[in-house]
């Protein structure tokens, strides 16, 4: 019996609110036992089905009487035997056809047959406590279960397959080499070994540096992909900034709902573009205003544009530039901004080459439901130029932090390296040690009970 | 007659223990086959150097001999790195190879609570699994309540020159066979090391003139408390009378009268005689499979591995004042005597040496220290403790650290009291017994100052200070130098602070002295009152403050995993989830600690994540 993991597991493992099928998971010594219980089939019970094996069946209620027990949902359920299972444990896949309410209640009757509901992250937690996955691999996991489009998903299993661990061991051994190569200058006198030359050692710190910087960028692209792109709309009141997010949204799915309780006043929607994710966010009204409340909003929506990837800069083309139109286009980032004409049809006062220099102006007419195709190709653009086009890896936020850290301990090194003062090569050397231990600490290589702790905590349950 | 203590073997190790535990108050004995044999220096007669300086420092501070020998009977002083930061500079002293021991048999002689006896200790006296003392080669038994191993390279030593080879634990001296014997039927695990020497050569056959000066440091940098305060009061009153005490060596003021030692190297013909003569070398015809010093390479060594290296330094290091024989350092081998001879002679102002002893390798047995507590005293019997060159580490200074600890935990033992036992972030010594109670050893273990993960922390000139609670505990230093400690560290506190405080323009005094090029004697606004130590430390822990500070929130947020005991109850077998061989090192190891634990090579942090999650749920 696995001491760490004697008891059984279970949790909906796919994001609420889907339709279709739902997928209930079962991980632990009495995962079998417990399916025995719930699961009827033709034939064999899953305890005496092979691993890597599935069967069609029913999972019934525990009504007794005369009646019997009742199918709760006619499912698939999957068999995989310790330790080809994805938490090496026995676990127990069913895929429901019922939707959320019946896998609620599927969750339920594998509880009262003695299951424990998961605890968030569990299953991973377990897959790395059972040497099943590396830490970066198990923060993909995270990645992929949050992964709001293909592309992101592709990165995050990228990740899974260890592409990224083994950039990052390569970067650490060369650390820790370099910093051997220093420490023995210090252990030993001139004498006794072989002259390691400070330059060499430079170089190669150098190299470390320069492939920390690059995975440093691939971070803006990791969060472009993983969290989607930001882009905020702006304006004055009743320029038509509300019609177009719907105007954007209607033609797309929406998947993600309104972050509830967090604004009154800012609205934050996502959908899908060319494969991207994308968050919109309509503001308020960009004015001077004396209303608190308003302009409590106004604040919130300046914290979005400074954040923001691509900003849309909604205005009424039947009336002109006004002065407070002026500020607001002087503010903007030319390259990630798109200028709206609205309300063309109202007749057109500005032309598109007098704020050509503002950003990219589109010209359209959104009440009469004039597809804004402009706004779509000119967003997707700006949003593809920001995205480096080194596809080989991205970071995530925790990633990001220690590599910072690394970045700082190894210029920190490299100066001292630089001062020409012999006296140097010691504070080098500890830089270089801090500069490993913070690397060490994206890889796991070194390790703290915080660490996991906080990685962990992150997961979604069902995973 | 019972003895609180006893020690087997007067080495370096077997010296400090005797002394501490006698110091202490309790009934010593010091076994030694040979009473002029103790304290003999086996190979290069030089106390010091890159770490194992800092240890010797820390011997001073804790109330240890080696420091205050070494002061006493040096012939040269240096200091070596002494551009690259305090933290990494260490003093060197060759001693006199005659009178160091001389000196350390006078002490012991002299030392209240310690007799010696004259014996070879055969077996470990265990009596339904509780040590009782120990049996000699006489068939004596000796009563003991409390025994320290420090046999050195003693057990099963076998030596090798060429292809010659024969038992024996140094040259000229018996192995001890029997000891090695008792030890594995008590249940421990002995393994093989090996170690070499150079050949020595006469002084008057060697042509100085063809190499390169190296004079000691004037004035010479001293290890102990002691001579560096009485050096003091001799320079403050003139008196030139100071001299070696407890024994009849000539006079003579430490530090005064330096000998030099002098460079050569080799050349291209040595590399060819030793390249085709490589087949006689004990090491390389196969004779010796045990593992050598990687960082103390044989010359046969150093030739094979470095290829593209045309020429090796070689020092050439007088042994004493009376002594005629000089320590050629670098040239450690294992070959047949007449390539010996040929060799040598290649090198510029050796070609008419006279070698008259030969160099030779040595193999013995070494108990796996993993086998011990933090105390040094061993899992497996109760009392029995280890220390030195048996334990698997190579040097003087490592042996005399461990002696030092094992001596002080026997004598604790006896008089019931809290083991002593230093922390990595603290002291090197710490970081010695810690790495072989917890990772064990492959190679002859020496220290580096890359070993200590709080290097900054841990320097030579700082040692007192890092030591001073153990000292006052332990008692048996001299009580004026733990008061003269606690003086300084409260100057140093207030100085810094008031540096902190005082301003000069916009900046404070602190970051003036911060400044790289800027020195406490050169500070506008500093106190010429302060003792010149104090002024020193001053300077050296504003200069590493930011370094610091960032250690000690490391060993801060360290502390919760070091400090996390692991139960008695859990049980390694029983964790499935642990892969094969973490179970067995854990098993083999038992760590006290979730931190310990941590250190173990070969343990990942999935285990310790693992081993977490069992201590939490309070169940296996
Ligand atoms: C050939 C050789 C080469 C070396 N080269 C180097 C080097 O290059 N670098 C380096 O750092 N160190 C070197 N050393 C190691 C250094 O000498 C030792 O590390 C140091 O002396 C160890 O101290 P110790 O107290 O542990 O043992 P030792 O100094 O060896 O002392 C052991 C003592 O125990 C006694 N003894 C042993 N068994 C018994 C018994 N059964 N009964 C009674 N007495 C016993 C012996 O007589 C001896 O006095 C070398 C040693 C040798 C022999």
């Amino acid at each position: 019996m696995n001491m760490i993991n004697d008891d059984t597991i279970a949790a909906i493992a796919t994001p609420p609110g889907e339709g279709g099928i739902a997928i209930i998971r079962l991980s632990g010594p009495q995962a079998l036992s417990i399916a025995d219980r719930v699961f009827e089939c033709a034939g064999l019970p899953p305890s005496k089905r092979a691993g890597n094996s599935f069967v069609h069946g029913w999972i019934f209620d525990d009504t007794t009487g005369e009646a019997g027990p009742e199918v709760i949902d006619e499912v698939i359920l999957l068999v995989y035997r310790a330790p080809h299972s994805y938490t090496r444990d026995d676990v127990i896949e069913i895929q429901g056809h019922g939707g959320a309410v019946c896998a609620r209640r599927i969750l339920r009757r594998l509880i009262d047959a003695g299951a424990r509901s998961a605890d968030p992250g569990e299953f991973t937690r377990r897959a790395f406590l059972n040497g099943r996955l590396d830490l970066l691999q198990a923060e993909a996991v995270l990645d992929l279960i949050r992964a709001r489009s293909d592309r992101a998903a592709t990165m995050a299993s990228d990740q899974l397959n260890g592409s990224l661990s083994s950039l990052f061991n390569d970067i650490y051994d060369n650390l820790v080499s370099s910093a051997a190569d220093l420490e023995s200058s210090l252990d030993f006198s001139e004498d006794e070994l072989p002259g390691h030359v400070i330059p060499e050692i430079q170089d190669r710190v150098r190299t470390a540096a320069e492939d920390l910087a690059r995975l440093r960028a691939t971070w803006d692209e990791g969060q472009i992909l993983r969290e989607g792109a930001l882009v905020v709309i702006t304006g004055q009141p009743n320029v038509g900034k509300s019609t177009l997010l719907n105007r954007l949204l209607t033609s797309q799915r929406a998947i993600v709902s309104g972050t509830p309780g967090t604004t009154r006043d800012t609205i934050e929607e996502g959908f899908i573009l060319n494969g991207l994710a994308v968050r919109l966010v309509d503001t308020a009204g960009l004015r001077e205003t004396d209303c608190e409340v308003e302009r409590e909003g106004i604040a919130r929506a300046g914290s979005y544009i400074n954040r923001a990837d691509v900003q849309i800069y909604v205005m009424d083309a039947s009336i002109g530039i006004g002065t407070e139109d002026r500020t607001n286009l002087e503010r903007l980032d030319g390259d990630h901004s798109i200028i709206v004409l609205n309300k063309i049809d109202l007749g057109q006062a500005v032309e598109a080459d007098e704020v050509r220099a503002y950003g990219t102006p589109i010209e359209c007419c959104l009440i009469n439901g004039v597809a804004p195709d402009g706004i779509k190709d000119a967003l997707s653009t700006i949003i593809e130029s920001g995205i480096p086009q080194m596809q080989q890896a991205a970071i995530s936020e925790r990633h990001r932090s220690l590599i910072v850290n690394t970045i700082t301990s190894v210029d920190e090194g490299l100066s001292r390296l630089g001062e020409n003062e012999e006296s140097g090569v010691l504070l080098a050397a500890n830089a270089l040690r801090d500069a490993i231990e913070h690397l060490g600490l994206v890889t796991g290589r070194v390790y703290h009970d915080e660490l996991l702790e906080s990685v962990f905590s992150r997961f979604c349950v069902g995973k | 007659m019972k003895y609180g203590v006893m020690v087997i073997g007067a080495g370096h190790a077997g010296c400090e223990a005797a002394l501490a535990a006698a110091r202490m108050g309790v009934k010593t004995a010091l076994l030694a086959v040979d009473r002029t044999a103790i304290a003999r220096m086996s190979c290069n007669p030089s106390i010091g150097g890159i770490a194992k300086s800092h240890i010797v420092h820390e011997i001073d501070a804790l109330g240890g001999e080696m420091a205050v020998n070494t002061d006493y009977t040096g012939i040269q002083f240096r200091t070596l790195n002494t551009k690259k930061g305090p933290a990494v500079q260490a003093t060197r002293v060759q001693c006199d190879k005659a009178f160091y021991p001389t000196r350390m048999q006078a002490v012991v002689d002299q030392t209240p609570n310690l007799d010696v006896i004259e014996t070879l200790a055969t077996d470990i006296w265990v009596e339904n699994g509780k040590l009782r003392g120990v049996r000699d080669s006489n068939g004596e038994t000796l009563a003991a309540e409390t025994v320290v191993i420090t046999a050195g390279t003693f057990l099963r030593g076998k030596i090798h020159i060429g292809d010659e080879s024969f038992e024996g634990g140094r040259i000229g001296e018996k192995a001890a066979y029997d000891l090695s014997t008792s030890l594995e039927s008590l249940g421990f695990r002995l393994r093989r090391l090996k170690t070499g020497t150079p050949p020595r050569i006469h002084r008057d056959s060697i042509d100085y003139e063809c190499m390169e000066l190296q004079p000691g440091l004037d004035p010479p940098p001293m290890f102990s408390w002691r001579a560096k305060r009485e050096l003091f009061h001799v320079e403050q009153s003139g008196d030139d009378l100071f001299h070696v005490e407890q024994s009849d060596i000539r006079p003579w003021r430490p530090g005064s009268d330096q000998i030099p030692c002098y460079l050569t190297h080799t050349t291209p013909e040595t590399h060819a005689i030793i390249e085709a003569n490589l087949t006689r070398s004990a090491m390389y015809g196969g004779q010796i499979d045990a593992t050598g010093v990687r960082y103390c390479p044989s010359i046969e060594d150093k030739i094979v591995r470095f290829r593209d290296k045309s020429s090796h330094h070689i020092f050439i290091e007088p042994e004493g004042r009376i002594n005629d024989l000089v320590y050629p350092n670098g040239i450690s081998n294992s070959f047949p005597k007449e390539v010996q001879d040929e060799f040598v002679r290649t090198i510029p102002g050796l070609s008419r040496a006279e070698l008259v002893n030969y160099a030779y390798a040595i193999e013995y047995d070494f108990s796996d220290p993993t086998q011990l507590d933090h105390s040094l005293e061993s899992k497996l019997v109760e009392n029995l403790y280890f220390a030195g060159q048996v334990n698997g580490t190579t040097g003087y200074e490592e042996a005399a650290g461990q002696g030092l600890i094992a001596g002080i935990n026997a004598a604790i033992k006896v008089i019931r009291g809290t083991p002593l036992i230093l922390s990595r972030h603290e002291s090197y010594i710490g970081v010695l017994v810690d790495d072989l109670v917890i990772k064990g050893t492959d190679e002859p273990y020496r220290m580096f100052t890359s070993r200590a993960e709080h290097r900054l922390m841990l320097r030579q000139d700082n040692a007192r200070y890092r030591m001073r609670d153990h000292a006052a505990r332990i008692g048996i230093v001299d009580p004026d130098m733990v008061s003269e400690t606690g003086r300084y560290a409260e100057q140093v506190e207030s100085e810094i602070e008031r540096l902190n405080r005082v301003r000069r323009g916009d900046r404070t005094l602190a970051q003036i002295l911060r400044r790289p090029d800027m020195s406490y004697g050169e500070l506008d606004g500093r106190d010429e009152t302060l003792p010149q130590e104090v002024a020193r430390q001053v300077e050296i822990t504003l200069k590493y403050d930011g370094y610091i500070q960032r250690d000690l929130e490391r060993i801060e947020k360290a502390r919760g995993m070091e400090e996390k005991a692991i139960p008695e109850w859990v049980d390694y077998n029983a964790i499935k989830s642990l892969r094969t061989e973490s179970r067995q090192k854990l098993n083999e190891i038992q760590p006290r600690t979730i931190g310990q634990a941590a250190r173990i090579s070969g343990i990942n942090p999935s285990d310790i994540a693992i081993l977490s999650v069992v201590i939490k749920r309070g169940r296996a």
